[in-house]
C-alpha cells in the first residue's frame, strides 16, 4: 500500500513539474461524420495526426460509429466541448444541426474550423471561423466539364450521375455542380437531344457496380457516367466484363483511392477529382496554432478542385501509397 | 395428391420461391426484356454468391438459435488480413488460411462467450462486429494494401468458367459449399442435433445432444462462410477496403427470413436461405432496371420481410389445418 501511495505521489510530482516549466499543448478535437473504415478519412487524419506531431498538440479524431450520423456527430461534439478544448475541427454535412452546438463552443472560447464539408451556406450558416476543403459544387462542375471535352461530339448523350450518399450536402452538392454543368449544355445545343438521369448509386464498390450495371443493361445508350465519391470504380470491372472497351462508357469521380488510380492505368476512368485529404487533417491544427499563439485568424482554404488524368496517375500514385494524397 | 399440396404449403421458402419468380417476371417487363439479359445476369450473378454465401451461414445459424451480427465485419476482416499478409511477403495460400483461421477463431469467440456466459448471441456478436470492424482498420493502418491484378490467383475464385462470360468461379464455389451444407443439415447426425438444439434446447440436451459444441460450430461456419465471402468480393473487385460488408448482416438476416427460417430457431432451410438472398438482389437490381427511385430499396426489402414472415405462418396454419386421408 505504502509503495503504490509513494508511486502516486511521484506521479503527481512529475505532472506538477511537467506544467510548470512548458506552455500546456494545445488540445484540439477533429470530429467527422464518417466511420473509421472510411479509406479517404484515413488520409485526412495523417494529415492532422502528423501536424499535431509538430506542434506537439494533444490531439483526438473521433469518428461515428454509424457512417454519415449527424446524431452521433453532436453528441462527440458535445462530449469533446465538455471536455474544454482549445479547437474544435469537425465537418458539417448538415445546414442546421450543428449551427447550436458550434454557436456554444465559440460562446466557450473553442477556436472552430470546418474541414472537409461545409455548410451549404458557408460563413452565414453558422458560426464556424473557417473552412478547409472543397468546394463541392464547383468541384462537380469542373469533372462535368473536363469529362464533356471526351463525349461523343454528335448525336444524342445520355449521362448517369451516381448520388453515392443522397441528403448528404457532399454527395447532392457535388451532383448539383455536375447536373449544373450538363444544364448548361443541354441549354447551349438545344438542336442535340441531351439528357441525364440520378440514381441512388450507394457507398460501396460492390453495391454500386451491381446497380449501375443494371442501369447500363436497361439503358444501353448511355454515354458516361459520374460518381460522386470513388465507386465509379467498381463500374470499371462491369464494363470489362461486357467487353466494353475503355472509353465506350465514359467514367468520372472523386477521390484518388488505389482501384482509382489502377482503372486509370487501364482507361476507363478518364478523370478523378482530387480534393487533398492529406491538407484538410494538416492546415485546420496549423490555423489553430496561429490563432492560439499568435492571435491570427483562421481564413477559408480551398484544398482543390485538381482534375487528375492517366497520365499524372505515375506521380500521384507515390504520394497516394504513402497517404498523402 | 392433397397430401403432397399439404406438404407443400408447410415448406417455409414456398412463399419467397413464389415471389421471387413473381418478381423476376415483373421485372422482366418492365425493363423491356433487360433484366434477364446476359449482361445483367452476370451483374447479378458476380455479386450474389458473395451475399449468398452470407446467408447461408446466417440461416444455418439461426436453424440452430442463434444469431450472428459480426458477419459484415468478418467480412472485411478477412481479406484485409490476407491482404496485408500478401503484402508483406507471405504465400498466397498461406495468408488465406491464416485469414480463415482468424474467422474461425472469431466463430468460436463468439460461441463460447455465448454458451459460457448464457448472453444472447445478439449481444455477443454485436461487440463483435465493432471489434471486427475496428481490427479490419488497425490492421491496415488505414490504408487499402494494393495488391496488383495477377500478382494472386484471382481466377481460382472469381475468373470466367464459361465462354459466355456469365458464371464466375465464384458460384461454383458457392453451389459446391451450400449443397455441402444442406446435405450437413439434412443427412447427418450433426443435421438433426443443430435443429433439435434450435428447437429446443433443454430436450436436445436431454437426449444427451452436446448442444453447447452445436452451437459453437455453427458460429465457426457461419464466421469463415462470412470470410470467405468477403475475400471473394475484394478479389473480384481487386480492392480490399475496410468498409465493404457494413449493412450486410442485417440483409443476412431479412434473406434468412424472407427464406422462411424461423427467429425462434429450429425452422429453416438453406434453399431458403439462398432464395431470401436472391430476392434481396433482384429487387435491388429490378428496381434499378426498371428506373424505380431506387431511394424505395430499403423499403422494398423491409415490405418483402414482413410480407414473407407472415404469409409463412400463413400458409404453415393452413398446411396444418388441411385434412388428409390417412393410410387404412
Amino acid at each position: 500500500m505504502k509503495k503504490i501511495k509513494r508511486l502516486a505521489i511521484a506521479a503527481l510530482m512529475s505532472t506538477a513539474a511537467t506544467g510548470a516549466f512548458s506552455q500546456d499543448p494545445l488540445e484540439i478535437v477533429f470530429t467527422v461524420h464518417s466511420g473509421a473504415s472510411n479509406t479517404f478519412w484515413q488520409a485526412v487524419q495523417k494529415g492532422y495526426e502528423d501536424a499535431c506531431t509538430k506542434i506537439a498538440a494533444n490531439c483526438q479524431m473521433v469518428y461515428v460509429q454509424t457512417d454519415g450520423s449527424i446524431p452521433e456527430q453532436v453528441a462527440n461534439m458535445e462530449a469533446a466541448i465538455a471536455r474544454g478544448p482549445d479547437a474544435l475541427i469537425t465537418s458539417i454535412v448538415d445546414n442546421t444541426a450543428f449551427d447550436d452546438v458550434i454557436q456554444r463552443a465559440r460562446d466557450a472560447g473553442i477556436v472552430v474550423i470546418a474541414s472537409n464539408v461545409d455548410d451549404l451556406e458557408g460563413a452565414a450558416g453558422n458560426a464556424r471561423q473557417a473552412f478547409v476543403g472543397q468546394g463541392f459544387e464547383p468541384a462537380g462542375y469542373g469533372l462535368a466539364r473536363s469529362q464533356w471535352a471526351n463525349m461523343p461530339k454528335e448525336g444524342p448523350l445520355h449521362i448517369l450521375v451516381g448520388v453515392s450518399g443522397p441528403g448528404q450536402n457532399w454527395s447532392e452538392t457535388r451532383a448539383l455542380g455536375v447536373t449544373n454543368f450538363l444544364d448548361e449544355m443541354i441549354a447551349a445545343n438545344p438542336d442535340r437531344k441531351i439528357t441525364y438521369e440520378k440514381i441512388d448509386s450507394g457507398t460501396d464498390l460492390a453495391i454500386t457496380s451491381d446497380r449501375v450495371g443494371a442501369y447500363l443493361s436497361a439503358r444501353p445508350e448511355t454515354n458516361a457516367y459520374f460518381d460522386t465519391g470513388f465507386w465509379h470504380a467498381g463500374v470499371a470491372g462491369v464494363l470489362r466484363d461486357r467487353g466494353v472497351p475503355p472509353g465506350q462508357v465514359l467514367l468520372g469521380g472523386f477521390d484518388l483511392v488505389p482501384v482509382v488510380l489502377d482503372e486509370m492505368d487501364t482507361g476507363y476512368i478518364q478523370v478523378a477529382v482530387d480534393q487533398q485529404p492529406y491538407e484538410q487533417g494538416f492546415l485546420p491544427v496549423m490555423m489553430v496554432y496561429l490563432a492560439k499563439t499568435v492571435g491570427l485568424a483562421p481564413v477559408n482554404i480551398n484544398t482543390g478542385e485538381a482534375l487528375v488524368y492517366p497520365k499524372d496517375v505515375a506521380s500521384v500514385r507515390e504520394l497516394s501509397e504513402k497517404g498523402l494524397r | 395428391m392433397r397430401r403432397l399440396f399439404k406438404l407443400s404449403l408447410q415448406k417455409p421458402e414456398l412463399v419467397s420461391a413464389v415471389l421471387l419468380i413473381v418478381l423476376a417476371l415483373v421485372f422482366q417487363m418492365s425493363s423491356n426484356a433487360a433484366f434477364l439479359s446476359l449482361d445483367n445476369m452476370r451483374g447479378i450473378l458476380g455479386l450474389l454468391p458473395e451475399t449468398a454465401l452470407v446467408a447461408v451461414g446466417v440461416t444455418l445459424l439461426m436453424i440452430c438459435g442463434e444469431f450472428d451480427l459480426s458477419v459484415g465485419s468478418v467480412f472485411a476482416l478477412m481479406p484485409m488480413t490476407m491482404a496485408v499478409l500478401i503484402v508483406g511477403g507471405w504465400p498466397f495460400w498461406l495468408a488465406v488460411l491464416t485469414g480463415l483461421a482468424l474467422c474461425a477463431f472469431i466463430g468460436f469467440l463468439n460461441g463460447w462467450l455465448t454458451i459460457r456466459f448464457d448472453i444472447p448471441s445478439f449481444i455477443t456478436t454485436l461487440g463483435m462486429m465493432f471489434m471486427a470492424r475496428s481490427m479490419t482498420v488497425v490492421v491496415s493502418g488505414g490504408f487499402p494494401p494494393r495488391i496488383k491484378p495477377g500478382e494472386v490467383p484471382s481466377w481460382m475464385f472469381v475468373g470466367f468458367v464459361d465462354d459466355g462470360n456469365l458464371i464466375r468461379a465464384s458460384v461454383l464455389w458457392f453451389a459446391g459449399i451450400a449443397i455441402l451444407i444442406a446435405l450437413l443439415l439434412a443427412r447427418t447426425n450433426f443435421g438433426n442435433w443443430i435443429r433439435a438444439t434450435g428447437g429446443f434446447m433443454p430436450a436436445a440436451a436431454a437426449m444427451g445432444i452436446p448442444t453447447g459444441k452445436v452451437k459453437i460450430a455453427c458460429f465457426m461456419i457461419c464466421s469463415v462462410l462470412a470470410g470467405f465471402a468477403g475475400m471473394i468480393q475484394s478479389l473480384r473487385l481487386n480492392s480490399f477496403l475496410p468498409s465493404i460488408g457494413e449493412g450486410m448482416e442485417l440483409q443476412a438476416v431479412a434473406a434468412a427470413v424472407i427464406g422462411g427460417t424461423s427467429l425462434a430457431g429450429g425452422i429453416g432451410s438453406i434453399l431458403g436461405g439462398l432464395i431470401g438472398a436472391t430476392l434481396i438482389r433482384v429487387i435491388d437490381n429490378g428496381m434499378v432496371m426498371s428506373q424505380v427511385d431506387a431511394s424505395w430499396f430499403k423499403f422494398a426489402i423491409g415490405a418483402l420481410t414482413i410480407f414473407a414472415v407472415v404469409g409463412n405462418a400463413w400458409l404453415r396454419r393452413r398446411g396444418r389445418a388441411m385434412k388428409v386421408e390417412t393410410d387404412k
